[in-house]
């Protein structure tokens, strides 16, 4: 009981006992509360993460590409990519943190693929995203390589060759221009001649070179030349020595299957080209020396059109 | 004069009763904040294990979600297609040969499509069931590609692989089931 007297304020034991054993059960509840909500979020992130993986699933083409498809998560969000090269295959991780309470989530789950390649910024935010694949074919199919672009992130590709250009205005991507770009400072432009935007490719029918962010990035194919303009140089290079122990393992894959062709009258005659392959691809360091697969590529590619069973 | 030792007590001096009474209270309030902090502990490990339950749940449909969506496609992945060996590209096209040799080397590739197996059966011409080895291919109808127990999702696919009658060679293709397992968390 407070009681008012003329020496003051005065309070009894149980009340000075009670406030403070409630003023700790209360911070006691506010933390819980804090971490159950803290734990909720995460589950969020890495159900989201995990799904987005999975919804890329179907982008795994037949013979239909360069079709665009969107999706959007509630709230605005970050997608995390991430790569690592170790392991047989690697792995593709794909982290999300979405804006709650005035902050961003902390993503220390992530979902990790081994047969997803996706090419996007480290961090690509916004609330739609668009994504669309191509198949990487070295000289056969490695994979399809998935490209992930915000809605809020406007491409304009100035001066693209004619095949390029078909294919973007076929694909509908409301995000990519090829004719009619705003002059807009938030504008992404790409340029295939000249060297002042900001990614500038140099493209002579299908290699070439991306300059983003003052990194060179060197590809080998169409397929390659969308990763290196819609990723970043680190994820890219890690991508690429990915996409090169998958090219391997096909190759000792295609080495075997040789084995069983052949006992049927079907002798193609690619092995020394595979070997070739199997040991360039398991070596590579960097997209600077994927010209030099090329060429091995390029021949066991007419080993196969000429051969009376092809392997591929 | 008053003598000291018969002075009344003060009034900050509490009686043996008021003794007992703040006593009685103390103990009442520590009952009240027990009952207080089990019902909060409780509380928070019923949001736990709903929470955990909940985790667990989604985590399967996550699985499921993954082996329904990837059946329909991993007949296309480069690994099983048929691609243009058979003739023009096909869709949904499985080459047995590269199966065969996939079975064996599937180490390699033990965690690479997070499912728990991977089977193509062959379903139609209908034969007696047999499981493919390297020494009864491809008189057999089973390809077991990575084995494991799980929930099943299925789809229809077209296998084909190469023959020899006389000195020709010639392609065969079969209707067959590409069946994918997940595993319940």
């Amino acid at each position: 009981m407070k009681k008012f007297n003329s020496r003051g304020f005065e309070m009894s034991f149980t009340w000075i006992f009670a406030i403070i054993v409630g003023i700790f059960v209360l911070i006691l509840a506010f933390i819980l509360i804090s971490k159950i909500i803290g734990v909720g979020n995460i589950h969020i992130d890495a159900k989201v993460a995990k799904e987005i993986g999975i919804l890329l699933n179907p982008l795994e083409t037949g013979f239909e590409e360069g079709k665009t498809s969107s999706f959007s998560i509630p709230g605005n969000s970050r997608i995390i990519s991430k790569c690592y090269p170790d392991s047989r295959f690697g792995r593709q991780v794909v982290a999300v943190s979405q804006f709650n309470f005035n902050k961003w989530s902390d993503t220390d789950v992530d979902a990790g693929f081994s047969n997803k390649y996706i090419f996007a910024n480290k961090t690509t935010e916004g609330r739609k995203f668009y994504v669309f694949a191509k198949p990487f074919d070295f000289p056969f199919k490695v994979t399809d390589l998935i490209y992930i672009t915000s809605a809020s992130d406007e491409y304009c590709f100035i001066g693209s060759p004619e095949n390029i250009e078909d294919e973007l205005s076929g694909m509908n991507q409301a995000n990519f221009f090829t004719t009619d770009c705003r002059e807009d400072e938030g504008i992404i432009k790409v340029c295939f001649a000249g060297s002042s935007c900001d990614i500038n490719v140099k493209y002579d029918d299908g290699s070439g070179s991306v300059l983003k962010d003052g990194e060179t990035m060197y590809f080998e194919t169409d397929a390659l030349m969308y990763a290196a303009i819609f990723s970043e140089f680190e994820l890219y290079e890690c991508q690429i020595k990915r996409l090169m122990q998958r090219l391997d393992s096909l190759s000792q894959l295609y080495m075997d299957k040789i084995v069983f062709s052949a006992s049927k009258g079907c002798d193609s005659n690619l092995n020394p080209e595979l070997i070739q392959l199997s040991s360039f691809a398991s070596s590579l360091s960097s997209s600077n020396n994927l010209g030099q697969i090329k060429a091995i590529v390029d021949k066991a590619e007419q080993v196969n059109n000429r051969a009376g069973c092809s392997l591929w | 004069m008053v003598n000291k030792k018969t002075r009344p007590k003060s009034r900050n001096t509490p009686s043996l009763t008021e003794n007992k009474g703040g006593q009685l209270k103390i103990q009442q309030m520590a009952f009240v904040l027990l009952a207080i902090t089990l019902f909060f502990v409780l509380a928070g490990l019923f949001a736990l294990v709903f929470l955990i339950s909940g985790l667990k749940g989604g985590a399967t449909a996550l699985e499921e979600k993954n082996a329904l969506l990837l059946v329909t496609k991993l007949a296309n992945s480069p690994e099983f297609s048929c691609g243009g060996s058979y003739g023009s590209d096909r869709v949904n096209c499985i080459d047995a040969d590269k199966v065969m040799v996939l079975s064996k080397n599937i180490e390699r590739y033990s965690k690479f499509w997070g499912v728990n197996s991977i089977e193509v059966r062959k379903i139609y011409p209908e034969e007696e069931s047999l499981l493919c080895t390297l020494g009864n291919y491809p008189n057999c109808n089973s390809i077991i590609i990575k084995s494991g127990t799980g929930y099943v999702h299925e789809n229809f696919v077209t296998l084909c692989r190469k023959e020899q009658d006389g000195g020709d060679t010639y392609n065969n293709c079969d209707i067959a089931k590409l069946l994918v397992s997940y595993e319940q968390k």
